[in-house]
């Protein structure tokens, strides 16, 4: 193993150095030679992304606790990084010791959204490891895909050597377990994937032959050796209070999307909206209890000095102890002039209360998110926010002192009707009115009402899955209308670029054919597309077209016949489940929350123990 | 009433592409870790007293750096420099701690030593120079400026040019812009990549800072 020569030459020619040459606080410096396992965990976006995401500490603290192991980082290097390297003939390298990516034992990549993809390539690219997984060698590492899009791994089949389905604590030891013996009895590449496609939880693409109908969907896909399970299931931790939280988080030198330390309040969300991947994948709900997250809480306010604590979760208001946390914390960061950070909190008498307690806020943006204009639509998606809780709450919080809110709405949405567009725009008047209904509102300072309006992604394992993607031309119709329904002055519209959310749907919902697709998009230059200025939507169209490949067919109506590309990966709810609610959504009927009424997902099968799940509160 | 102090600290190799702007965020949490009593502004947001002497540039490398920090309690110094010590990022170190204030408002001048590809020969022609122009870039264009006089000298040994400029908030001369005038007018020289460190500052006498 070796590092890279004269790494000056390379940071003295970039903007933001920092982001390459680690030494930050905490970041773990092992002695190469004393491991026996190399594992790079890649980020394939810049370092201010990266750096901020939980999942990646998390197992980078779990891999570094091992001692046999030394796990470091890579992130996509920015534009004037890439033309250093390229220039001076530099591969990707891991930020702790500078080594180059190809000479790891392992590159574990984690998948979290699908416009990363091109960056995937882009890396494998800088770091001189072949793209496709049959081209690698005994000289190249294993290819490691994980995190939310794994569900769907299916466009990215070729390019990774294996996936990873669900949460990483446990399974990441098992593999790493596996290396050794592997190396110990001296196998080929395929033997080491063939051992694993034994654990749960892991899918090895190679494995597996994809049949084709003639008009383009899957016939089958069937295991093509023993090893190879039907079905993989994903894995998930049972017991959160035992399972080893980071201490220490990396504290980066320059500043990063979210410059602050994290506690993990629980995994999945009880409430079932029909849109929401994360709300089906992560099923089911597990707590932390109070006491562990107090103590988390204290050993990185300690180790990192950060000014800022997070409540990461998906919905931090159904925390069933989020009292007497809040109550706890409260005396710790109060002393230590940290203060707390609480997204996606329903705005209520108590968070309000809350809120106004821990965080220096300006009264001036708070978030609802009603996600859709009309009682119906919100029937439809199973999310269970009433116009009259919106606008008690918004009062509530006008009359606090805040005089701006941020609503957040999606168009596009399955059984949409214009009365369903025409209801956002009605909200919100109705929003700015109970500002100037209420007698204890500010009037001097006004009111603003922001609407911002995503277009709708239909996603693998959500009762919408099966649903029909609006194309760009639709969306941008969708928008017009909703433009000229706003009356009010006091309503700001911010709409999201909908060229990329099709793009986003068409690798979502992706099978094996899309490999091609990124090939040629990453030959066109295709990178860093969540980067506006970096984004260029007539690359991917030509890399469709040159591929012979229509969107269309990604973003068409499924039926439930059809084999559907992540039909072989099994989160643990049923689809008896999925199109049961997707036949609810049609009726605009509701579904209880998994904390009102099990609705018999699936979920509570995945459970080794009843502590801290949801589904067995009762 | 608050106690003032000021730190004398080494920033290497390690740490060298930390920016200013994010040194100063560096050191307000290594103070939180080790848990030092800081003074903090008044107002709506408070940020702790923390004042440093001539911020350092991107890539260099120092062994005579100043913090003054104002605290709300009293602390023996040397228990100020050991706690922040073993806190601090690697590559950052505390050499000396003292009660009072600095004399950093006075500073002057800085020594730097600069370590080229190549070393230079005859300096003396160089230094003998009564004007050196340079191209400066201000906000209304490029403009052209004469930085012999903010050179009081330069010595060079094998592998090294030590190079004493005016430094401070009046006239700062950086030794990037020496290098690049060295290369300019001397004869046939060129530097290559150089690497920076700062080796000291001085007030107008001289003196020690
Ligand atoms: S089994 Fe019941 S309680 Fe558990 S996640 Fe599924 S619906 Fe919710």
């Amino acid at each position: 193993m070796s590092t890279i020569k004269n790494p000056d030459a390379l940071f003295r020619k970039v903007q933001k150095a920092t982001h390459y040459c680690g030494g930050e606080l905490n970041s773990v410096i092992k002695n190469p030679d004393e491991v026996q396992i190399r594992y790079a965990f890649a980020f394939p976006d810049t370092y201010e992304v990266g750096m901020s995401h939980l999942g990646m500490k998390i197992l980078y603290h779990v891999l570094n606790q091992r001692e046999d192991t030394y796990c470091e980082r890579v992130f996509a290097p920015w534009l004037d990084m890439e033309e250093e390297m390229k220039k001076q003939d530099v591969p990707l390298f891991t930020n702790e010791t500078l080594t180059p990516v190809k000479e790891f034992d392992f590159l574990g990549i984690t998948l979290q959204y699908e416009m990363c993809y091109s960056n995937i390539l882009n890396m494998l690219s800088l770091a001189k490891i072949p793209l496709l997984a049959k081209d690698r060698t005994e000289d190249d590492p294993f290819v490691n895909g994980g995190g939310p899009c794994a569900y769907n791994p299916e466009p990215l089949a070729d390019f990774f050597d294996f996936f990873t389905m669900g949460e990483g604590e446990e399974v990441i030891g098992e593999l790493m377990d596996a290396f050794k013996e592997w190396k110990k009895e001296g196998g080929t590449r395929e033997d080491y994937l063939r051992k694993i496609a034994r654990i749960e939880g892991i899918y090895v693409p190679s494995l597996y032959d994809v049949e084709y109908n003639e008009d383009g969907t899957i016939k089958s896909m069937t295991p093509n050796c023993p090893e190879a399970p039907k079905k993989v299931r994903k894995r998930i931790i049972s017991d959160l209070d035992a399972v080893s939280y980071p201490d220490k988080f990396i504290v980066p030198f320059s500043d990063i999307v979210h410059d602050r330390s994290n506690i993990e309040v629980f995994r999945g969300c009880i409430r079932g909206c029909r849109f929401c991947q994360a709300g089906m994948i992560y099923r089911p709900v597990r707590e932390k209890s109070a006491d562990t997250l107090l103590k988390d809480a204290c050993s990185l306010i300690e180790s990192t000095g950060y000014e800022e604590m997070g409540l990461s979760s998906l919905s931090t208001s159904d925390y069933t102890q989020l009292e007497a946390l809040t109550d706890k914390l409260l005396e710790v960061t109060e002393k230590e002039k940290v203060s707390l950070s609480l997204p996606s909190l329903r705005v209520d008498n108590f968070s309000l209360d809350l809120m106004e307690r821990v965080q220096k806020v300006r009264k001036s943006g708070l978030t609802f998110a009603p996600e859709a204009g009309s009682q119906r639509m919100r029937d439809v998606i199973n999310k269970n926010v009433s116009e009259e809780d919106l606008i008690k709450s918004a009062t509530l919080a006008f009359e606090g002192g805040w005089n701006g809110v941020k609503l957040y709405f999606m168009i596009g949405l399955p059984y949409e009707e214009c009365s369903d567009i025409a209801g956002i725009a009605d909200l919100a008047h109705k929003v700015v009115d109970c500002f100037y209904e209420s007698e204890k509102t500010n009037k001097r300072r006004g009111v603003n009402v922001t609407l911002s309006v995503a277009s709708f992604v239909p996603k693998p394992h959500t009762p919408f899955q099966w649903a029909r993607q609006d194309s760009m031309d639709e969306l941008y119709e969708k928008q017009l209308f909703l433009k000229n329904e706003i009356r009010s002055r006091k309503v700001k519209y911010n709409y999201h670029q909908n060229d990329i959310s099709v793009l986003e749907g068409v690798f979502a919902r992706g099978d094996r054919k899309l490999s091609a697709v990124l090939l040629r998009a990453h030959e066109l230059g295709c990178k860093l597309d969540g980067w506006n200025e970096c984004f260029d939507l007539e690359k991917w169209k030509k890399a469709f077209s040159d591929c012979g490949i229509d969107m269309a067919f990604y973003t068409r109506e499924r039926d439930y016949d059809e084999v559907l590309p992540w039909d072989f990966v099994d989160i643990g709810v049923s689809r008896d489940f999925m199109k049961n609610e997707n036949e609810k959504a049609k009726q605009a009927a509701t579904t209880p929350n998994c904390r009102e009424k099990c609705s018999g997902c699936g979920a509570a099968s995945l459970c080794k123990t009843k502590k801290g799940c949801v589904c067995f509160e009762q | 009433m608050n106690s003032n102090y000021y730190l004398r600290y080494e920033r290497d190799e390690r740490v060298k592409y930390v920016s200013h702007l994010d040194f100063v965020r560096v050191f307000g949490r290594a103070i939180r870790r080790a848990h030092i009593p800081v003074a903090y502004s008044e107002g709506f947001n408070p940020h702790p007293l923390l004042g440093f002497a001539l911020p350092l540039s991107v890539g260099y490398t120092s062994e005579c750096e100043i913090i003054e920090i104002a605290l709300s309690e009293e602390i023996a110094p040397d228990e100020l420099q050991e706690r922040l010590n073993a806190v601090l990022p690697d590559g950052i170190k505390i050499l000396s701690a003292h009660e009072g204030k600095s004399n950093m408002k006075k500073l002057d001048i800085a020594v730097y030593n600069v370590f080229p590809e190549k070393t230079p020969s005859g300096i003396a022609a160089f230094l003998s120079m009564k004007e050196i122009l340079i191209d400066k870039k201000t906000k209304s264009g490029i403009k052209e400026c004469d930085i012999r006089p903010d050179i009081k000298d330069i010595k060079v040994t094998l592998g090294k040019i030590e190079m004493t400029l005016s430094a401070g908030s009046r006239n700062n001369l950086k030794p990037e812009v020496v290098i690049a005038a060295m290369n300019k007018y001397m004869d046939g020289y060129e530097s290559g990549e150089c690497s920076y460190h700062r080796k000291q500052i001085y007030d107008i006498d001289m003196n020690v800072i």
